[in-house]
């Protein structure tokens, strides 16, 4: 979150990562443990890198410059501008021309290469916080009290199919309450269990969804009142509209989430549809991380 | 409110929650045709973002490829979480 506003929102940046390099964005989590050709990719250039290859169980997480033949070039973990700018001169001018040849993908590792369910559907989650922060002068704090997060709620054919039918399954239900009915505006957030679900009712009548939640940990230090309402339209045994918005009193963080307002504060997650036209769209659901069939049951 | 009415209240579903939540009863007028349509679009990122007009890759065999055929070195934000999602 605070890369993106403030990294990569640098003007040289940007050119730059436009221009002179090819930018790739990655959960670490995944290639340094995936046994593929992309997972051998990456551990060769990470395994140059301060960190090493992750072979020791420990993140990776920073960003590299690598030559196209996977030689590393550099290395950083800051996200002051200049760093990066230093770090990218230094990529620049340390690759040589010639001859590469393309890796071919091979064989995937499944187990961390998970894709959206076939005849399913992938719908877009942001979530903002709508009130609750005290006034700050502080650039890092103002990013995170202005923040809008991003993540993907997948479907399987079965539910699409469902929900053309006028029912929101109650797994849906169940999976949009434990993994997307979180804050995840300030960092990685703590998904919900199972038994902190405390309600969850979702209907849909005349193509108008409504409904409520309420999520509550054991020691009530972290919770969820909502209500839904949103509209679902079809046309030829295919959704052309899944815009929901949930919204209501939150309250608590976790602990990679802290720096929440205090009490009870408004949060906001809207739902839609993706189209494949931001990248963002082909990412896997961050509850489904190492847990596919978990996310989908 | 106290406690006898809350009591009473929660016994007709209204489902005010023994903290002292909102009823939801009461949370769902707050929500409405207009009020959905205002924050539904109000919760949707711009592409115009700065960091959106980066042409980001999500596989890293991609970005070889083009980094081979381009003779660019590849950029890799490795996070914990993906980057352009997760948060």
């Amino acid at each position: 979150m605070l890369d993106r506003e403030s990294t990569f929102a640098d003007p040289d940046i940007i050119q730059l990562l436009q221009n002179e390099l090819v930018p790739v964005a990655i959960d670490q989590a995944y290639q340094r443990r995936q046994k593929d050709a992309e997972g051998d990719f990456y551990r060769k250039i990470a395994g140059k890198g301060p960190r090493g290859d992750g072979s020791n169980g420990g993140t990776t997480q920073g960003l590299y410059i690598a030559a196209p033949d996977g030689t590393y070039l550099g290395y950083s973990n800051h996200r002051s501008p200049e760093r990066i700018k230093q770090l990218i001169r230094k990529g620049l001018s340390g690759t040589a021309s010639g001859n590469t040849s393309l890796i071919e993908q091979g064989k995937k590792d499944l187990r961390y290469s998970p894709i959206p369910p076939k005849g399913g559907l992938t719908v877009r989650v942001q979530a903002k916080v709508l009130g609750g922060y005290p006034a700050t002068e502080d650039q890092w704090k103002k990013i995170f009290q202005t923040s809008l997060s991003r993540d993907n709620l997948w479907l399987t054919a079965l539910e699409h199919q469902a929900i053309l039918k006028g029912t929101i399954p109650n797994r849906v239900q169940r999976r949009i309450a434990r993994f997307h009915l979180v804050d995840n505006t300030r960092g990685e957030p703590p998904m919900w269990k199972e038994d902190e679900i405390e309600k969850i009712e979702m209907e849909i009548k005349n193509g108008v969804l409504t409904g409520f939640a309420r999520l509550k940990t054991g020691n009530g230090s972290r919770g969820y009142d909502c209500q839904f309402y949103g509209v679902v339209e079809s046309e030829d045994g295919q959704m052309t509209r899944f815009d929901i918005v949930a919204k209501g009193d939150f309250w608590g963080n976790g602990p990679y989430t802290k720096g929440a307002p205090k009490g009870k504060f408004p949060l906001g997650i809207s739902f839609r549809l993706a189209d494949g036209s931001d990248v963002a769209d082909g990412i896997p659901p961050q509850g489904s991380r190492g847990w596919i069939q978990g996310y989908l049951r | 409110m106290k406690p006898f009415v809350m009591i009473i209240a929660a016994w007709f579903g209204l489902g005010i929650g023994a903290d002292g939540s909102r009823p939801i009863s009461l949370m769902a007028q707050e929500l409405d045709q207009a009020t959905f349509l205002e924050l539904h679009n109000q919760l949707n990122a711009s592409p115009e973002a700065p960091w959106r007009t980066i042409p980001w890759k999500i596989s890293l065999l991609e970005a070889q490829q083009e980094a081979a055929q381009s003779g660019k070195p590849i950029f890799i934000w490795a996070m914990d979480g993906h980057p352009l999602g997760c948060t």
